[in-house]
């Protein structure tokens, strides 16, 4: 707004612009309110949908937090921060958090470090770049809903084809999705395969947004190829892998869809991450109250996760 | 440079409420659909006062429509279209529209979603463990007020059946589909491994030696799915109770009675074959305990018999499958097993007409050809003694001998509030709760014992915030 006044006064010079001056001077205020007025009608439309589909049932959840559903899910009676205080003593809350954390540790830097050395090594690849670039993205295509079915028969405790490949090695059948140390591990594994197509796509794009005559200026002054990706490429690509970092762990922390059709939480919720335990509880189980509690609860965790990284990460990020 | 820096800070302040508001939607959903639901959660026993005596005008007006809900996906929901087309060929002043809506659990969720608008069935095909919930949910008109009105006569029906669904007096829905556990093993196998072939186990114990026996290289020759309703089925064949008050039967169960004696055998039993490699723990799911036995992987295996049909073409000619009662501990002489599957219920939120019209369905599927047909087609039993003396079904005995086991069974059990089965509003959490606790015994994290009294004290704890916002 300070912009737009400074040039609103700059044309008083001849008479006829100065005393057209004053008729100006008590308008602006007018101009003001009228500007906006229309930046809030062109807001219109996206505040109503946010007010709708966003902010209502954020009030809603609030709401149900404070009180306990009967089997229907309709509202039984008032119960305070019971729901609340209930999830702590439970440690369903902690114990949530606990798999939820360990989830993102697992997907997320596994992730980004496989993405980005994979477009690291395309990157300069003179023949069949264009092949494995539609090879490394591929994944992207798929639905979680398709990706989960298919890694559900390769993790197949007795038919599996990850199974059968250890026994022509000669090695012990691993138990993917039924032994509790595993599941995890094994719904990870195909979490950071389904995420690897976008985080390759952004990587990769961000790598050749990095001007050539960087790298050939590194070059006569007689840097080497780690060097370069050192001291040129990972500074300049802070910005996108900052980007990548931040949607990787906001979709760790919502991954339903694996979760669901893999393990469904199990076996003894070694899987069961935050967002699925919040669906269990609420439309399985029908308690819209402690649902609530959680989902609110997790609200909170985002968003101190990504005011923390919007404060300490950013910093090591170089923006061009 | 400087005029960037500065919208950057304002972008990053937007950002992250962005991202918050973001994260809101996600946990903000849940809330939604459970305002729609209080809304007209008042009116919807109110509807179906006004219809008075519309019902008889209906055959000369245009027929009238009936939304059935169902949870039969594969040959079931082929079998359930044709049943409604035949229905409806049949009589002209009704239409039944049969709608598959996902499995037993989402239908349900669908169901509740449902409540307060007239997006809701007419006819509910809910599973036995939802029985309490439809009770108590108050959306449903019992069965036995069109039973009494038409003087329907419920002899012909199988007494252990319509005991599950007798609760608090009357029948509540009529039962659809029905099954009970069954063991299955590979008579080749058992051949191969010394074993009798005409004579499967019928205790843990020669269950635990047969599989012992099936077992070579440290490779089990048997596997039980962690399913929580074979411990339902495998504490009634013990005729041990669920839960208290009665199973649940003569009044709202307040207690889970899981770490009982029946239930702490039945773990430690199960645990043991794990541990001895005998048995093999492939996860909950019930599907993958079949294609390992298809497949012949491993020789003896629990299921329900409505998987029979299926599991027979399956495996094909490579082997013989043989079944047998559900193994109980030695020296148990009472007991039997609980049916399974699913009943059907009349939805009380619209008006009388279509009530009646629903009504009338029912009984056509009740009838001992349709039992009889729908049995053939699917593995679950016909409802109605009526059913065998019909010549599909006989035909189908004859083909497949198997099928006798799972009716034989029904017919040994013993009738007690044990074998009636258990009633609780929260079963199917309660089960998942039991299906944890299994888990955490067979990995070796508790000791059975203390699996199931966390559990037990788990579901209790449900039973509670459960009655409490019942009334």
């Amino acid at each position: 707004m300070s912009e737009l006044d400074n040039r609103l006064r700059l044309p008083a010079g001849t008479r006829r612009a100065s005393a057209r001056a004053g008729r100006r001077t008590v308008s602006l205020k007018a101009l003001k309110v009228r500007e906006n007025m229309l930046a809030y009608a062109f807001l219109a439309p996206s505040l109503l949908l946010f007010g709708v589909f966003m902010f209502y049932p954020l009030l809603r959840s609030v709401y149900l937090s404070l009180y306990s559903t009967d089997p229907a899910g309709r509202v039984a009676s008032f119960v305070g921060l019971r729901n609340f205080t209930s999830l702590f003593a439970s440690g369903l809350f902690l114990d949530g958090i606990r798999v939820t954390a360990l989830f993102a540790l697992l997907t997320v830097p596994a992730g980004l470090l496989i993405a980005l050395v994979l477009a690291a090594l395309t990157h300069n690849l003179l023949r069949g770049k264009r092949l494995f670039q539609f090879a490394f993205s591929l994944p992207m295509v798929l639905s979680v809903g398709s990706a989960a079915v298919i890694w559900k028969f390769l993790f197949h405790p007795s038919l599996g084809m990850l199974n059968y490949g250890l026994e022509l090695a000669g090695i012990a059948p691993v138990p993917w999705l039924t032994s509790p140390k595993w599941a995890l591990l094994s719904v990870s594994l195909m979490t950071v395969w389904m995420n690897l197509g976008f985080n390759y796509i952004v990587i990769s794009s961000g790598m050749q947004g990095i001007p050539d005559d960087m790298y050939e200026s590194a070059r006569i002054d007689g840097a080497g190829p780690m060097a370069m990706f050192r001291k040129i490429t990972i500074p300049l690509l802070s910005p996108t892998l900052f980007f990548v970092l931040v949607v990787s762990i906001i979709s760790a922390f919502q991954s339903f869809g694996q979760i669901n059709i893999l393990t469904q939480g199990g076996p003894m919720n070694s899987t069961n991450v935050f967002v699925y335990s919040i669906y269990r509880e609420a439309f399985v189980n029908f308690r819209f109250g402690t649902g609530s509690a959680q989902a609110l609860l997790l609200f909170v965790v985002i968003m101190l996760l990504t005011l923390i990284q919007f404060k300490w990460v950013e910093r090591k990020v170089h923006y061009q | 440079m400087k005029r960037f820096g500065f919208g950057r800070l304002r972008f990053r302040r937007g950002m992250i409420l962005v991202l918050a508001v973001f994260m809101a939607v996600v946990t903000g959903c849940g809330a939604n659909s459970g305002a729609g639901d209080n809304t007209g959660a008042n009116n919807t026993s109110s509807n179906n006062e006004k219809s008075g005596d519309s019902g008889a005008v209906s055959a000369s007006a245009a027929p009238v429509k009936i939304t059935w809900w169902h949870s039969m996906s594969g040959t079931g929901e082929k079998a359930i279209n044709k049943i409604a087309t035949d229905f409806n060929a049949s009589h002209p002043g009704i239409q039944v529209e049969a709608v598959y809506q996902g499995k037993y659990d989402e239908s349900l969720n669908k169901l509740k979603a449902s409540l307060g608008s007239d997006s809701g069935p007419d006819l509910m095909q809910v599973y036995e463990i939802g029985s309490k919930f439809m009770i108590d949910s108050k959306m449903i008109t019992p069965v036995q007020k069109f039973i009494d009105e038409d003087n329907f006569d419920l002899s012909s029906l199988e007494p252990n059946i319509t005991r599950y669904y007798t609760i608090g007096g009357k029948l509540n829905a009529m039962p659809f589909n029905t099954s009970n556990p069954i063991l299955y093993y590979n008579k080749d196998a058992f051949r191969a491994a010394g074993l009798d072939p005409e004579n499967p186990p019928k205790t843990f114990e020669e269950y635990e030696a047969a599989a012992k026996a099936l077992s070579k290289n440290g490779k089990p020759g048997a596997a039980i799915a962690i399913y929580g309703w074979f411990m339902e089925q495998l504490f009634a064949n013990q005729n041990a109770e669920y839960v208290n008050g009665g199973n649940g039967r003569d009044a709202a169960a307040t207690e889970s009675l899981l770490a009982s004696d029946a239930g702490v055998k039945t773990l430690e039993w199960w645990k043991k074959m794990v541990d001895e490699k005998a048995v093999a723990n492939l996860g909950r799911d019930t599907d993958d305990t079949d294609s390992a036995f298809a497949a012949g992987q491993v020789a003896m295996t629990l299921n329900s018999t409505a998987a029979l049909r299926k599991m027979v073409d399956a495996v094909g000619g490579k082997f013989e499958v043989g079944t047998g009662f559900l193994p109980r501990p030695e020296g148990v002489k009472e007991g039997g097993v609980v049916v399974g599957g699913a009943s059907l219920y009349i939805m009380n939120n619209k008006p009388e007409e279509q009530q009646k019209a629903a009504w009338e369905f029912i009984k056509y599927v009740a009838s001992p050809e349709v039992q009889a047909e729908w049995s053939v087609s699917t593995g679950y039993f016909p409802i109605t003694k009526a059913a065998y003396d019909q010549q599909v079904l006989k035909d189908n005995m004859a083909k497949y001998p198997q099928f006798q086991t799972a009716v034989d069974q029904l017919h040994a059990s013993s009738a007690s509030n044990a074998t009636s089965g258990a009633v609780m509003g929260i079963f199917p959490e309660a089960r998942q709760i039991v299906e944890g606790a299994i888990e955490e015994a067979l990995n070796g994290q508790k000791a059975p014992k203390k699996a199931l009294e966390d559990a037990a004290a788990q579901i209790t704890d449900k039973l509670e915030q459960y009655n409490a916002t019942v009334k």
